[in-house]
Parts: structure tokens; sequence; C-alpha cells
């Protein structure tokens, strides 16, 4: 006897997805912004921008990692049912720039995965200035991928995903 | 008045795979090669197998979608020929002296992946002016 329905499953697994994408895209855009301006000295408590970019970044690295492998890993899962009950009435419908987009997220997600070990590296040699450039733009490069694949990911759910 | 002093360095690491010149190579090799072979892998369409998602069908290759059994998918194929490619390449790289592995130029690190993007949108060209 099923527990749940097959769409009950699908849809917790979409779920799984998008708390993993959340919790990578907030990690990363705190990071990002700490690499790219570091707290160096304030005086005072600081506002809203300064508490954001305070974070221990390096902290972050490892964490950041097995978040995109575990999220790609689940997007990869339901990629599946995306091709076949998703993108099939995508295409039928004629929303072509959509579902170029979303090709689009797949080539980023994959380019991206091939640059953590190195960013990696980076984070946990982040006392070395040799590695200062190349740290802070490939994470920059990070975030906004991240950003990127959270938005068509958030704008391909709304044309046809949760509940279709 | 209190004091915020920077938090973006850390102290140096205790981790033997972050100080491992070996692993330096790979993730930087790895990094470098990793985009290149995965737009070369679009170029040739050279997926290291082909999922077909209604049956449930792996085939080794590019192997066209069969009528009446669903679309075909080839990104596995595409990202796990990129996976297994770059980890040769990468590994490859670390056997050669460290005297050439350190003249690898990190920019291309996040230089190639940058450049990946305008690549990217002319390969999906098809979708934007699409009639």
């Amino acid at each position: 006897m099923d527990i749940i329905s097959v769409n009950t499953f699908w849809t917790i697994w979409l779920l799984v997805h998008l708390l993993l994408a959340v919790a990578l895209l907030g990690a990363l855009t705190h990071q990002a912004v700490a690499a790219v301006m570091p707290v160096r000295q304030v005086a005072g408590p600081g506002g809203f921008v300064t508490r954001f970019r305070a974070v221990p970044a390096a902290g972050y690295a490892t964490a950041i990692c097995v978040l995109w492998i575990l999220t790609f890993i689940v997007g990869s899962y339901i990629y599946t049912k995306y091709r076949i009950y998703i993108r099939i009435p995508i295409e039928q419908a004629g929303y072509w720039k959509t579902q170029g987009f979303f090709d689009f997220k797949e080539h980023v997600a994959s380019i991206a995965l091939t640059l953590l070990p190195a960013y990696w590296f980076f984070w946990k040699n982040a006392h070395n200035p040799q590695y200062d450039t190349a740290r802070k733009m490939v994470t920059v490069y990070l975030a906004i991928a991240c950003w990127f694949l959270f938005i068509v990911g958030h704008v391909l759910n709304n044309v046809r995903g949760f509940g279709s | 008045m209190s004091t915020t002093t920077s938090t973006t360095r850390a102290t140096p690491t205790s981790s033997s795979l972050a100080s491992s010149t070996k692993f330096k190579t790979f993730a930087i090799t790895f990094a470098i090669v990793g985009p290149v072979i995965y737009m070369v892998c679009l170029f040739f369409n050279w997926p290291l197998f082909t999922f077909h998602p209604a049956t449930n069908r792996i085939a080794l290759g590019w192997e066209a979608a069969r009528s009446g059994e669903g679309p075909n998918m080839t990104w596995y194929g595409w990202t796990a020929t990129t996976l297994l490619a770059g980890s040769v390449v990468s590994f490859l790289a670390t056997l050669l002296p460290e005297t050439v592995t350190r003249k690898i130029p990190l920019i291309l690190v996040w230089l190639i992946p940058f450049l990946a993007i305008p690549y990217l949108a002319w390969d999906l060209r098809q979708w934007w002016f699409h009639p």
C-alpha cells in the first residue's frame, strides 16, 4: 500500500530541492559580500549591511560545497520528471525562452560543479594572499550562478511546477 | 565603542587536503579543464550515456529518442563525461613536477567559467530565436 501519492512524493523532493537551494543562496550571498567587501574595522555596532558582510566567510566553504552537491543531486533526481511532465507541456505551449533558460540553468549548474574543489581549496587557504583574487572571483561567480539558478527554477515552477 | 575585525581571512588550515600541493594542482586543473570539456561535450554532443526517462533506459554514448518511448536526456551524460575526463586530466596534472604546475595561471580558474556564459547563450540560440 502506498503511504503517499506519486504527486506528493515528487512534490516533497521539489521542496527539498528548494530548501537546499535557499540555504545555499543565503550562505553564498553572505560569503560573496564578505569576500568582496570585507569588514576591516568598524566603530560602533554597525548597520545591517555591515553585519550582513561581517560573517566568518571562510567557515562557510565546506557547507557551501556540500549544499551545492546535495542541491545538484536532488535537482538531477527530479529532472527526470521535469523532462516528461514539465518540459513537454512548456514546449507545446511555445514558451521557448523559458525552455532556453532552463537549459542555461543546467549548463551553469554543471560548470559551477567543476569549480568546487578549487573554491574549497582557495577558502581553506584564505590566509594566503596569492589566492585572494581567484577566491573572490570564484565565489562571486558561484553566487551569481546560484541566484540565476534559483530565479530560473522559481520562474519554471510558476510556469508549471508545484501542483501541476 | 566596539570593534569588529575582518572575518574573511581564516587562520592557517590544519587540513592535510587543503595543504596538499597535489590537491591544489588537481583542483585548479579541474576548474580550468572542467568548463572547457563541458563546452566541447555540448558542441560535439558527447554524452557518456543517454538516459530515456520514460522507460528508465540508459544507453552508452548518444542515442536518439525512440518512437513511442518518450524523450531522451543527454545532460547527465555531458556532466558525467566532464567529471570523468576532467578527473583524468587533473590527476595526470598532479603527476607533473611542481615547477610546471606552479605556472598554471590562476586567472583561468575564474576567467573560463565567465567566458563560458556567452558561449552557452550562443549554443542555446535555437530557443532565443525560435519563431
